[in-house]
């Protein structure tokens, strides 16, 4: 489904210092995967991970969606394609404070341009008894629990129906319970509902749940 | 493109942003609500001017032409009353005898004491016809007006305006029948006159004594007028009147020494004076409004750079560049129009409030105008802060802490 082929991100610090967080990056995402990327601090995941959700650009290389081109698409497009194939989950959930938990939920639908075959507000409720925050709905993100929280959060990115749910480090903001569930869930959303998932992560054991670990070291991968 | 469920949720994520900073709010908005409520003010005094102007002529007769020496109030408002000729009896009996005379009075004022038993009042005095109260339109409320046969026989009549009968007989109705010494000549008050509160003789009328012009020479021992107010038969006939008494009057002065004018002419000459004027204040009170803009504008970068890590969330989840745009430029415009709705709000109390002593009033087009006037605003100044917000790096936003 996706596919990286020869991917740098460099940063320019000053006129002569430049700074690769990613280098040489070959990768292939199959349909249906369930993938972690491992590394340790500063290697380069949040960078991969906002390339492949198309939230960042890379300075040099390819990426490739179902077999187009993706690399060189306006900000219109790529705001489309983020609507509609990426749910993103964050470590500090990244809710909107002001926003209930049921408008957080659904805020990606207000973005869609397409026509929806389903009630975004019904999806959601549905969304928030399966992932056991039933009633919470009129709450806002600061009155609930981290865990709950993020279980929020997952709804929001499950809201349009995506393809590819990109998590980067959901569970460091959460106690090892909590994460451990969070953990259960995407993995249940991938075998159940053969959703693509890529965690980030730089805890071994929670890549140790996934089905394939990508390990990421000063931006190169290590095969 | 935008559906009903976008616009609403925009507009509630404004309302919520408002209702955090509620202080900050209100003081945003007061640049516009003062700049709208005196732009709205000044605008409604001005209509309202315009239509108190209209009343007073509306009292004048509507086939009445005025002779007034110089350039009359024609060109250069009144200065041209300074100087100039004054009329004599010859021109009104010459006046008089032209076709399509309906009605004619000549004027003569002056300013002087009027007495009864210990009481004095000071009065701008008129001297003029029975005519007269035909073409001023006045009405007596107690006794009668004195006619053109009083002043024939140079009656010792005079007609008292409602408020100086109050003042020197305590009523109209004691006032009927009594002498008062005008400069030591004894006069007998005929009748006087409904309280008109202005009128065709100015704000002044209920303080004015009116007696015949026959009966005032020992005031003017010159015999002079300085207005001869003449009404034409009927509509069709004021400008032929109109050039004959320019061709009578022609014989014995010169062009620029007099100028006849029609009522219409007098008060389109007003009119455009006062609403130049107007245009003037109005403009000046706009600026204000600009300062107003500029307060949104500042506002709304601060709103911009507190609200960063926002903008990334909704980047991330789809929202394009546009959708940014329009939420804060959405804001910026409520922010605007709600200044606006308040300041057409407290100009409407004040236009009320005065509306007893004061015919203001708001139209359409004010109304339509400050609103209108306030979402430009919203939208010019709020642009560039919306324009920044939307341009912000997806990543660089997200990452913002
Ligand atoms: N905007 C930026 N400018 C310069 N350096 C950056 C920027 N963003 C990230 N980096 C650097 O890139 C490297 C990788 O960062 P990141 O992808 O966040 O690492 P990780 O998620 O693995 O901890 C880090 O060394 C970080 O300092
Ligand atoms: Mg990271």
């Amino acid at each position: 489904m996706l596919i990286l082929e020869n991917v740098w991100k460099e940063y320019v610090l000053d006129q002569e210092t430049k700074f690769a967080a990613l280098k040489n990056i070959d990768l292939t995402i199959k349909d249906g995967e369930f993938s972690s990327i491992i590394g340790p601090s500063g290697s380069g995941k949040s960078t991969l991970m906002h390339i492949i959700g198309l939230l960042d650009k890379p300075t040099k290389g390819k990426i490739s969606f179902s077999g187009k081109d993706i690399s060189r698409l306006d900000d219109n497009q790529t705001s489309t394609l983020r609507n509609e194939f990426v749910g993103f989950v964050f470590q500090q959930f990244n809710l909107i404070n002001k926003l209930s938990i049921l408008e957080n939920i659904v805020l990606p639908a207000i973005y869609a341009r397409k026509q929806l075959n389903f009630d975004p507000r019904q999806k959601a409720i549905r969304l928030m008894q399966q992932f056991g925050i039933a009633g919470k709905e009129n709450s806002y993100p600061n009155k609930i629990s981290g865990g709950q929280q993020q279980r929020v959060a997952i709804a929001r990115a499950l809201i349009m129906e995506p393809q590819l749910i990109l998590a980067d480090e959901p569970t460091g903001n959460l106690d090892t319970k909590s994460g451990e569930g969070i953990i259960n869930l995407l993995s249940e959303l991938n075998s159940k509902e053969k959703i693509t998932v890529v965690v980030v992560t730089h805890d071994r054991h929670i890549a140790a749940k996934t089905k394939r670990v990508i390990k990421i070291i000063d931006g190169e991968i290590h095969k | 493109m935008i559906n009903f469920s976008y616009l609403v949720f925009i507009i509630k994520s404004a309302f919520f942003d408002f209702s955090r900073n509620k202080v900050r709010t209100i003081l945003t908005s007061l640049g516009i609500l003062i700049g709208v409520f005196s732009v709205v003010l000044l605008m409604a005094l001005g209509l309202g001017l315009k239509k108190y102007i209209e009343q007073q002529f509306q009292s004048l007769g509507q086939n009445l032409l005025m002779v007034l020496p110089g350039q009359g109030f024609s060109q250069n408002g009144g200065q041209g009353l300074i100087g100039g000729i004054q009329f004599d009896e010859k021109d009104v009996l010459k006046i008089k005898r032209l076709k399509n005379v309906q009605a004619i009075a000549p004027f003569f004022t002056k300013t002087l004491k009027i007495e009864y038993k210990n009481k004095s009042q000071i009065t701008t005095l008129l001297a003029t016809t029975g005519d007269a109260f035909k073409v001023i339109k006045v009405e007596a409320a107690r006794g009668s007006l004195f006619t053109n046969a009083d002043n024939e026989k140079s009656a010792k009549a005079v007609i008292l305006g409602a408020e100086i009968a109050n003042k020197l007989f305590g009523s109209g109705e004691k006032a009927v029948g009594e002498a008062v010494r005008i400069q030591k000549e004894r006069f007998i008050v005929k009748g006087v006159l409904k309280k008109t509160g202005g009128g065709a003789l100015g704000s002044e009328t209920d303080m004015r004594a009116i007696i015949p012009f026959r009966s005032s020479y020992f005031l003017n021992p010159d015999k002079k007028f300085f207005a001869i107010y003449t009404e034409a038969k009927d509509a069709k006939s004021v400008l032929t009147l109109k050039d004959d008494i320019k061709k009578t009057l022609l014989k014995r002065y010169n062009e620029d020494d007099f100028t006849v004018s029609e009522s219409s002419e007098l008060l389109n000459t007003i009119n455009s004076i006062f609403s130049v004027l107007n245009l003037v204040l109005v403009a000046i009170a706009a600026i204000s409004l600009v300062v107003g803009g500029i307060g949104i504008m500042n506002i709304m970068y601060v709103s911009v750079t507190e609200r960063i890590k926002e903008i990334g969330i909704r980047r991330a989840i789809g929202a394009r560049k546009f959708d940014i745009l329009y939420q804060f430029l959405s804001e910026s415009v409520i922010l605007s129009l709600f200044g606006g709705f308040l300041g057409l709000f407290f100009a409407g109390l004040i236009v009320l409030a005065v509306q007893r002593l004061f015919p203001a009033y708001l139209d359409f087009g004010s109304v339509f105008l400050a609103l209108g006037v306030s979402s430009a605003i919203g939208i010019v100044f709020g642009v560039f802060p919306a324009k920044k917000a939307a341009d912000l790096s997806p990543i660089d936003a997200i990452r913002y802490e």
